[in-house]
C-alpha cells in the first residue's frame, strides 16, 4: 500500500469480491459492509494521494467477530437477536486499529455467545473449514479463522475466553494471539466471562499478528481490567535472534490423547526452534486439569449472570448445547464461585513460578485432533456434544484460567490436508518471546505460505 | 428431572467437589485480585515503548 502496488480501494474491493464470490459456501461474515468499507478506503486513498500515511495499516481492509461494537452495525453475538449486545462506546480495539487506518469491511459469524469450540451456528449457519468443507472452523471466533484463511480479510480480531482464537486459528491453518490477561482492552466487547475474556489478533503471519498486537495492546481508561504496563515494538523485537531461549515441552497432559499427526507435527516444530538455537527440553508441569476446573467455574458462574436475561426470558432460541453449559452457571454457589477465584491466585503464582524458572515458553498442541466434521461434532446428546466441546478445548483453557499470553500457528498438515498447529504459551506480559519464536519458525518454515484450495 | 436437568446437576456436583478438594489448604489471606498481582509481578520484558 505505501509503495503504491495496490490502493485501498482496490485491496478493499478485491476482499468484497472475493467474500461475494465465497463467502456463501464458507459463512464466515455476518455483516458485510461493502458501503461503508469502499467510502473509508475512498477516503484512506486521499489521504494518501495527499501524502499522508497513517502507517502500515493504511487501507488494509479487516473484520471483526460480531461481538464487538461499531458504530452502524448491529451486533449479534452470534444470537437470533440481530443487535444482541450494544455498548456506549465503540470496541477500543477497532476503534483503534481504524484511527491506524484499517479498513472495516464487517462483522464476522462465530458460535452463539460465544459459547463454543467448534464454530457452528444454528441461526447464521456453520462456518466452513476453507481447508475442508464439511468440517468445523474452531469457535468461538469461527468466522475470525476463516475468513483470514479464504482471503477475505488481511486480519480480524477475535475473542478468546477458552480458546476462541485459538482453536478457529488451529482449524484454519493461521496465526491466533490471545494476549495476556489485561494487555487488550475489552471495552466496546460483549463479555462473556469478565475474570476470563482476552481480545486478539487473527493473521496469515506472525509478523502480522505482531502489527495488529501493536495496535490495539495498551491502558484504556474504559476497561477497568487493562494493564498500565507499556507496550514494546512487537515488530521491532521479531528478529532478534531466538538463540539461547528456554523452550520446554511438557512431558504430562499435553500430548495424552492426541493423534500421532498432531504429536509429531508439533515435537517437529520444536526440532525447527532447536534448530535455530533454542534450548528446547522436557518439562513437568502443575496439572492443568485443576486450572481448567476452576476456569470452569470461573467463566460458567459470569457468563449465567452476563445472559441471564436471555437464558431465562428466551431459552427457546438458545442452541441446546448452550443453554446447558448457561445452566450450569445458574447452580454454582457463590461460596464455590469466590474459593474458585481464591485458587486461581494460587494456581497462578505457582505455575509461573514453578515453569519459568525453567523455561522461557512452552510449545503444547493447541487441539487434540486436526479439525473433526461438523456432523460427528455436533452428533448425539446435549451430554455428548458437552463433553465432546470440553475435550477439544482441553489443551486451551489452562491458559484462560492462568491469563498467560499464547500465540498458535500452523505447523503442517494431516493426510488430507486439515492443518496441524502448535501454541507457544510466555511468561505474562511477554507476548514478544512468544512471536519472537512463531517468527523465527515461519521464517524457518513454509505452511504460512500455503493455502485452502478454494 | 429430565436429560438435560440430570446432566447440569451432575456437572456442577462435580465442579463443586473438585472446588472443595481444592481449597481445602487455601490460605486465609488469599484474595481474588493476587491474580493480576501475580501476571503483574510476573513480567520480565523491557518495554521501551512508553
Amino acid at each position: 500500500m505505501a509503495a503504491r502496488k495496490i490502493s485501498p480501494v482496490e485491496a478493499t474491493q478485491t476482499c468484497l469480491d472475493r467474500i461475494a464470490r465465497l463467502d456463501g459456501r464458507i459463512h464466515a461474515f455476518i455483516t458485510v459492509d461493502a458501503e461503508g468499507a469502499l467510502a473509508t478506503a475512498r477516503a484512506l486513498e486521499d489521504e494518501l494521494a495527499a501524502g499522508r500515511s497513517r502507517g502500515p495499516l493504511h487501507g488494509v481492509p479487516l473484520a471483526y467477530k460480531d461481538l464487538c461494537h461499531v458504530p452502524g452495525l448491529p451486533t449479534s453475538c452470534g444470537t437470533k437477536t440481530r443487535e444482541y449486545f450494544t455498548s456506549p462506546i465503540e470496541c477500543t480495539a477497532v476503534a483503534r486499529l481504524r484511527a491506524a487506518g484499517a479498513v472495516t469491511l464487517g462483522k464476522l459469524n462465530m458460535t452463539e455467545l460465544a459459547m463454543g469450540p467448534f464454530g457452528d451456528n444454528a441461526h447464521h449457519g456453520d462456518v466452513q473449514n476453507p481447508w475442508k468443507s464439511g468440517h468445523c472452523s474452531g469457535g468461538s471466533s469461527s468466522g475470525s479463522g476463516a475468513a483470514v484463511a479464504a482471503g477475505f480479510a488481511l486480519g480480524t480480531l477475535g475473542s478468546d475466553t477458552g480458546g476462541s482464537i485459538r482453536l478457529p486459528a488451529a482449524c484454519c491453518g493461521i496465526v491466533g494471539l490471545k494476549p495476556t490477561y489485561g494487555r487488550v482492552s475489552r471495552a466496546g466487547v460483549m463479555p462473556l466471562s469478565w475474570s476470563m475474556d482476552h481480545l486478539g489478533p487473527l493473521t496469515r503471519t506472525v509478523a502480522d499478528a505482531a502489527l495488529l498486537l501493536e495496535v490495539v495492546a495498551g491502558y484504556d481508561p474504559h476497561d477497568a481490567t487493562s494493564s498500565r504496563r507499556g507496550v514494546p515494538y512487537y515488530q521491532r523485537m521479531l528478529e532478534s535472534p531466538i538463540g539461547g531461549l528456554r523452550v520446554g515441552i511438557p512431558e504430562n497432559f499435553f500430548f495424552d490423547g492426541i493423534t500421532p499427526d498432531m504429536d509429531t507435527a508439533v515435537r517437529a516444530a520444536a526440532e525447527v526452534l532447536a534448530g535455530l538455537g533454542a534450548l528446547v527440553s522436557p518439562i513437568h508441569v502443575p496439572d492443568p486439569r485443576t486450572l481448567t476446573d476452576i476456569g470452569n467455574v470461573i467463566s460458567r458462574s459470569e457468563s449465567a449472570a452476563l445472559h441471564a436475561r436471555l437464558a431465562r426470558d428466551r431459552p427457546h432460541e438458545l442452541q441446546p448445547a448452550v443453554r446447558t453449559r448457561l445452566e450450569i452457571g445458574f447452580h454454582i454457589s457463590a461460596h464455590d464461585y469466590l474459593q474458585a477465584l481464591r485458587l486461581r491466585s494460587r494456581l497462578a503464582r505457582e505455575f509461573i513460578a514453578e515453569v519459568f524458572a525453567e523455561v522461557d515458553a512452552l510449545v503444547v498442541p493447541v487441539i487434540p485432533e486436526p479439525a473433526p466434521a461438523l456432523e460427528t461434532a455436533k452428533a448425539g446428546s446435549v451430554d455428548d456434544v458437552v463433553t465432546r466441546m470440553g475435550r477439544f478445548s482441553r489443551l486451551t483453557r489452562p491458559f484462560n484460567t492462568l491469563g498467560l499470553p499464547a500465540l498458535t500457528l500452523p505447523c503442517g498438515f494431516s493426510s488430507d490436508r486439515r492443518p496441524l498447529a502448535l501454541q507457544i504459551v510466555g511468561r505474562a506480559f511477554d507476548e514478544a518471546t512468544t512471536l519472537r519464536l512463531g517468527h523465527a519458525y515461519q521464517q524457518a518454515t513454509a505452511w504460512h505460505h500455503e493455502g485452502p484450495p478454494l | 428431572m429430565s436429560d438435560p436437568e440430570k446432566q447440569v446437576s451432575a456437572d456442577v456436583a462435580g465442579l463443586a467437589a473438585a472446588i472443595e478438594r481444592m481449597a481445602a489448604d487455601l490460605a486465609i489471606g488469599e484474595e481474588p485480585a493476587g491474580f493480576v498481582l501475580a501476571l503483574e509481578g510476573d513480567a520480565k520484558t523491557e518495554e521501551p515503548r512508553d
